[in-house]
């Protein structure tokens, strides 16, 4: 009986999706928004990666929702799992001993590892306005170098203070200059009030630079606390 | 040549997914559930969105995937 | 001419990728499919790398930071997925005959 609702819960999913597979033809110009913004973009707010113009200028209130959820789920995991760290704390050095540790090759070449890491996190997110990048996809590979330090000695322990501190002071800084262009552009986090400058140049595009580097470092913190969290 | 690709891909994640409920152990289901986060990856690549595709790459095919791995540590211990 | 180098030497890298998966297939136990894989993989990769650099000129410092990189990581992580192995006691064929670590390990455990 149960198996039988399986088998038709998935016939049926598979129904709409194979309708729309179908159903979708390829379009070969763009939509009458999606031509707008491609126009509108590059001339008003100076940016050549219209994604990140969007996402960081257009549809900003989207992005500090976004930031919003990431930050409950931080929340939310310290909430579940912080307890049993307690006991970790107190008794740190019998955990370190019976950890195993990893040999030299992997410690060496993690320890080369990290700041190639964190130098390419780094470049993803300050060509955010430029080529294929932006806020979230630095902050991920920042969290990814905190993973390979985590996974690649035991004895590395993350500082839970100073990574929540920074978060929360990114997110508050992020609000603040959402303010700010309220008061000095057009609205709500518009990218204005900073000079426009050259078109493609690494300082260019406004308050954009300054808005994902405040979005790759709250974005990574929150992804490294939650790693630290989850491990026993 | 670039649908036949994107074809092949697609049906490389239905494989992996179907893959990953069919595995015996928890630990090649979650492998499994990172090969199907890589292939759509690089469909996205294929498809013309870079942003999405290192996004997905990052945090589907690295982070989801060890976070399963300290979950399943866990449970494994707690059960004991 | 550049992409004639350019094409054979993408060709060899696609061959010496052909023989990881295949090595990774036919070998007998878990050590020697990952050696298998890691050695003909990175290999592969520097080579189509390479023949892509003859292609594109303008592309070469990025793609040379490329093919450091895949050097540094790939030992690095088939070497702890061995150990990894060897810890939780794969068993090797029987081909093999001299298990370096299995004796370090004892006199460690002895010596302790």
């Amino acid at each position: 009986m149960r198996r039988a609702f399986v088998i038709l819960v998935v016939v049926l999913f598979g129904l709409v999706f194979t309708s729309l597979v179908i159903a979708h033809n390829e379009r070969h110009s763009l939509r009458p928004l999606a031509e707008s913004y491609v126009k509108l973009i590059p001339q008003e707010l100076g940016a050549p990666n219209v994604i990140t113009g969007i996402l960081l200028t257009y549809r900003a209130f989207d992005t500090l929702g976004e930031v919003a959820v990431l930050f409950m789920v931080a929340a939310g995991v310290g909430l579940v799992l912080g307890a049993s760290n307690k006991r970790r704390k107190s008794s740190p050095r019998k955990v370190v001993e019976t950890a195993r540790l990893s040999s030299e090759i992997v410690q060496s070449g993690a320890q080369i590892l990290a700041p190639l890491i964190a130098i390419f996190a780094a470049y993803i997110i300050m060509n955010g306005h430029r080529s294929a990048g932006g806020g979230f996809q630095g902050g991920a590979v920042i969290a990814s170098g905190v993973l390979l330090l985590v996974l690649a000695s035991t004895r590395y322990r993350v500082d839970l203070e100073f990574l929540s501190m920074t978060e929360s002071a990114a997110g508050v800084l992020f609000v603040l200059t959402g303010i700010a262009g309220l008061i000095f552009a057009g609205g709500f986090l518009d990218n204005r009030m900073l000079p426009l400058g050259q078109f493609g140049a690494f300082f260019s595009a406004g308050a954009i630079p300054i808005l994902s580097v405040l979005l790759g470092v709250k974005v990574g913190c929150e992804l490294s606390v939650i790693i630290d969290r989850f491990r026993a | 040549m670039l649908e036949l690709f994107v074809y092949l891909l697609c049906g490389s994640i239905l494989a992996s997914g179907i893959l990953a409920i069919r595995l015996g152990s928890l630990m090649a289901a979650m492998v499994s559930g990172g090969l199907a986060s890589l292939f759509a990856a690089v469909c996205y690549v294929l498809l013309g969105a870079p942003d999405v595709a290192m996004t997905e790459a990052s945090i589907g095919s690295g982070l989801s995937t060890l976070i399963f791995l300290y979950a399943i540590r866990r449970t494994a211990t707690a059960k004991e | 001419m550049a992409e004639l180098i350019g094409s054979i030497l993408v060709l060899l890298g696609a061959i010496f990728h052909f023989s990881a998966g295949l090595g990774m297939l036919r070998m007998p136990d878990a050590y020697t499919r990952m050696q298998a894989g890691t050695k003909a993989s990175t290999l592969g990769n520097t080579l189509i790398l390479l023949g892509l650099g003859f292609y594109h000129p303008e592309w070469s410092l990025k793609l040379l930071i490329i093919i450091c990189f895949v050097l540094m990581t790939n030992p690095v992580s088939s070497h702890a997925l061995a150990r990894a192995a060897h810890m939780i006691r794969i068993p090797m064929t029987r081909r093999t005959t001299v298990d370096a670590l299995r004796a370090t390990r004892q006199r460690r455990r002895s010596g302790k």
